[in-house]
């Protein structure tokens, strides 16, 4: 009796056997975003009516609403550098074309204020090429947005020349046959590449409204350095910075409804992978001009880290690293790849069930969208309040908080990645593997996995690097002792020595660079065919 | 005799547009049933079915009597209904060799390795693949990938083979060749298959019957000549007549 009802349980349990690997799956995301969130919501009911009253105060929405309108000068500015030169760079004969983009994307693998650091080198008072009026101009809104726009335009241009390259070539042809390049362009190719730029859009909105080290670096009041003062400091006060992230609740979900509605499921096609194959548009006259503009913009992506690197050469910050750099970069770098592997598993599972329609997927993407595009500090703020109690004080206190931070914050980046090559690989190759006898589990490390491999590896170099890029959220919960890079360098650029400030800085961008170059070299060339 | 395959009663919608609408069929163990119909008509649809990869909304699928889906509930699931398939596209796993595409369901089912490299080898050496498993499918022929994929198919000795237009992108005399090998392979294991097509040469090639689906329902069922000899309507003519004015003789590849 007994053993057939042991059986008939493990029928049951294999039956159900994808239902279950996406739970677990689902559990991961939940937890890690989801609970936070939620928590924060009972927190703030908790807090009571003294901390509720910082809302009745006006200097909270005035800064809110400024912070909002610097987020949409940086999406506006960087919508109108990396459009362009996202369909310049997959679809022409632009010169350097492939280098260009290398050297335009990288500034957006690196923490935002590493590159605030660099301007400041180099146009700051007391900069290569500084002056008052300079130095004036950085340290405003009118910097910020500069500042900020050239390190996120790449995300846009990326993107775009992702979708481009991935379109059917087809589509570009028949309007070729009768249509010029410019007209081509912009009401062929753009238009085919409309719900990737909105949700490039809106990727560089949640990350402008989440940065902290920026406005904080360059001295611009905005709502997110509000909640991280009331954290720590003289202006410790917790039960406002929990009532203080309330009204970035509403915003996080009013992206991620727009989201839905501007992209759905078309935000999964954003990662051709077809490679620059296809013959490119003629510039024509355009060529030299073009290709000025486009460099241009790529170099002065770059210029803060030459900057960094050559303060640091001439201050003796090389030789000091050593003395200064600490555990930091293994710190980064173990976290990151811990995470980023969570992700990568949590991705493949969510991202192929997203991709092919399985039930509850899809409400698990959202939420890792939300986790995503709500602002750093609720989230930050979230964990601390499910984390930072007794019971968990161990994991709150170790270096897993961050694991948990980044996997809740970037598991949209493994998810996205892997639908997107789902969604080009064929069902049949699944559904063969279902007729002759595999079950789930079975059919996604034997078939789903190798034969999306590429999109997988893809998504975790891309999850590493954002973990190793991230700041505004690890900077509120880092355990003492235990910071990454970003954060040890961000505390010690109010009062260590620049030189090696900036050492610290290069050498971060080293070694985001180094994992790059591995990571590409490691990729699989392509998917098997 | 309890029928292979038998479909009873089935209607199947997708987005409020009916795709199946009270389709029946049988198909007796050991036959070969040509499933007949234009682009469109549900052929596919049926397909998935039969496999489990969609539920019908009402009516009936059950597999040597064992009842796999009813009306709305899918009672076995794909992994468990002892079928195998041959996809339009073959659908080969790319990143596993000829060999180990061929195991992958043998192991999923628990075949021992002695056991399974034997049955490998001997249906290897039958499809005229001998010495070819360790070759990945990137590096065949488009002929030596359709043996593949019916070796893949017929190495699990299922209980029904459902092949959906494997052959319709390939030319006629690779067709021919092809057809040949399919039908000895069917008839001498004496497996039973539902083969779907729009080509009524392929249908009259090998199929034992042929079964006219049009909009969903099953028009007319019997052997190559009982359809010429008295087609049931004017769709079922207008195929037949289609071949006729293209020259060819059906069946007669």
């Amino acid at each position: 009796m007994a053993e057939a009802v042991g059986r008939a349980l493990k029928r049951a349990l294999l039956r159900r056997q994808q239902m279950l690997v996406l739970a677990a799956a689902g559990a991961i995301v939940l937890l890690t975003s989801a609970v936070p969130l939620a928590r924060l919501l009972s927190e703030i009911f908790d807090a009571g009516a003294a901390a509720l009253g910082v809302l009745s105060a006006v200097r909270p929405w005035l800064l809110l609403i400024r912070s909002v309108m610097l987020a949409a000068a940086v999406t506006a500015c960087a919508v109108a550098i990396g459009a362009p030169l996202g369909l310049l760079i997959a679809r022409t004969d632009l010169p350097g074309r492939r280098a260009l983009w290398m050297l335009h994307a990288f500034p957006m693998f690196l923490p935002p204020f590493l590159l605030a650091l660099g301007w400041f080198q180099l146009v700051g008072r007391e900069g290569f090429l500084g002056s008052e009026v300079t130095d004036r101009l950085l340290f405003s809104q009118v910097g910020l947005v500069a500042v900020l726009s050239l390190t996120f335009s790449p995300v846009v241009t990326s993107m775009v020349a992702l979708a481009l390259l991935g379109m059917d070539a087809s589509l570009e042809e028949a309007a070729r046959v009768f249509a010029g390049p410019w007209r081509v362009g912009t009401r062929i190719l753009l238009p085919a590449a409309r719900p990737t730029l909105a949700l490039a859009a809106i990727v560089v909105f949640a990350l402008t409204i989440s940065e902290l080290g920026v406005p904080m670096f360059l001295r611009v009041d905005v709502f997110p350095a509000a909640v991280f003062a009331r954290l720590g400091g003289i202006q410790y006060a917790p039960g406002e910075a929990f009532a203080l992230v309330l009204p970035l609740m509403p915003l996080a979900l009013g992206l991620l409804l727009l989201e839905r509605r501007l992209v759905g499921a078309g935000s999964f096609a954003v990662a051709g992978l077809r490679g620059m194959s296809r013959a490119p548009i003629p510039l024509g006259n355009w060529r030299p001009a073009l290709a000025t503009a486009s460099w241009s913009v790529a170099v002065a992506g770059a210029l803060p880290l030459v900057a960094l690197a050559l303060r640091a050469a001439r201050g003796g910050g090389f030789g000091n690293l050593p003395q200064w750099i600490g555990q930091a970069p293994w710190t980064s770098l173990g976290t990151a790849v811990i995470a980023a592997t969570a992700i990568a598993a949590v991705g493949l599972v969510l991202g192929h069930g997203a991709a092919r329609g399985v039930r509850g997927a899809s409400l698990l993407d959202a939420m890792a969208v939300l986790a995503f595009v709500t602002p750093a500090p609720v989230l930050g703020v979230g964990l601390i309040a499910v984390w930072n109690r007794p019971a968990t004080r161990a994991l709150y206190a170790s270096a897993a908080i961050l694991v948990i931070g980044y996997t809740a914050r970037y598991a949209v980046v493994g998810i996205r990645a892997v639908a997107s090559v789902v969604l080009q690989s064929a069902v049949h190759l699944e559904e063969a593997a279902a007729a002759a006898g595999a079950r789930f589990w079975r059919r996604l490390i034997r078939i789903i996995l190798p034969v999306n491999l590429r999109g997988v590896a893809a998504g975790w170099l891309l999850a590493v690097v954002f973990c190793l890029r991230d700041f505004e959220t690890a900077v509120l919960y880092y355990p003492p002792g235990g910071e990454p890079l970003p954060v040890r360098i961000f505390t010690l650029e109010a009062n260590g020595p620049p030189p090696v400030v900036a050492a610290l800085a290069v050498a971060h961008a080293l070694m985001t660079a180094l994992v790059l170059v591995a990571g590409v070299l490691l990729l699989p060339r392509r998917s098997p065919e | 005799m309890t029928a292979a395959i038998d479909l009873e009663g089935i209607t199947l919608r997708y987005s409020q547009r009916r795709v199946l609408d009270g389709l029946s069929l049988t198909v007796e163990p050991g036959e070969v049933l040509a499933l007949l119909g234009p682009s469109g008509s549900g052929k596919t649809s049926v397909l998935r079915i039969l496999l489990g990869f969609a539920t019908p909304e009402a009516g009936a699928v059950r597999l040597s009597g064992e009842v796999a889906s009813d009306a709305g509930r899918l009672l076995v699931p794909p992994e468990e209904r002892g079928l195998a398939v041959v996809f339009q596209d073959l659908a080969l796993w790319p990143h596993l060799s000829v060999a180990r595409n061929l195991a992958f369901g043998l192991q999923s089912k628990g075949v021992p390795r002695p056991e399974r490299d034997a049955r490998i080898q001997a249906i290897l050496e039958r499809v005229g693949l001998g010495g070819q498993g360790h070759r990945p499918p990137g590096q065949l022929s488009g002929g030596e990938r359709q043996r593949v994929a019916i070796a893949r198919a017929l190495v699990l000795e299922p209980r029904a083979v459902l092949l959906d237009e494997p052959l319709s992108n390939l030319d006629v005399g690779l067709k021919r060749e092809l057809l040949s090998i399919f039908r000895h392979l069917l008839k001498e294991r004496r497996t039973t298959a539902l083969y779907v097509t729009h080509d009524l040469r392929e249908a009259g090639a090998l199929g034992d019957r042929i079964a006219v689906i049009e909009q969903g329902r099953v028009v007319q069922e019997g052997t190559l000549e009982s359809l010429r000899a008295n087609p049931s309507s004017s769709f079922v003519r207008g195929l037949l007549d289609d071949f006729a004015w293209a020259g060819t003789v059906p069946g007669n590849f």
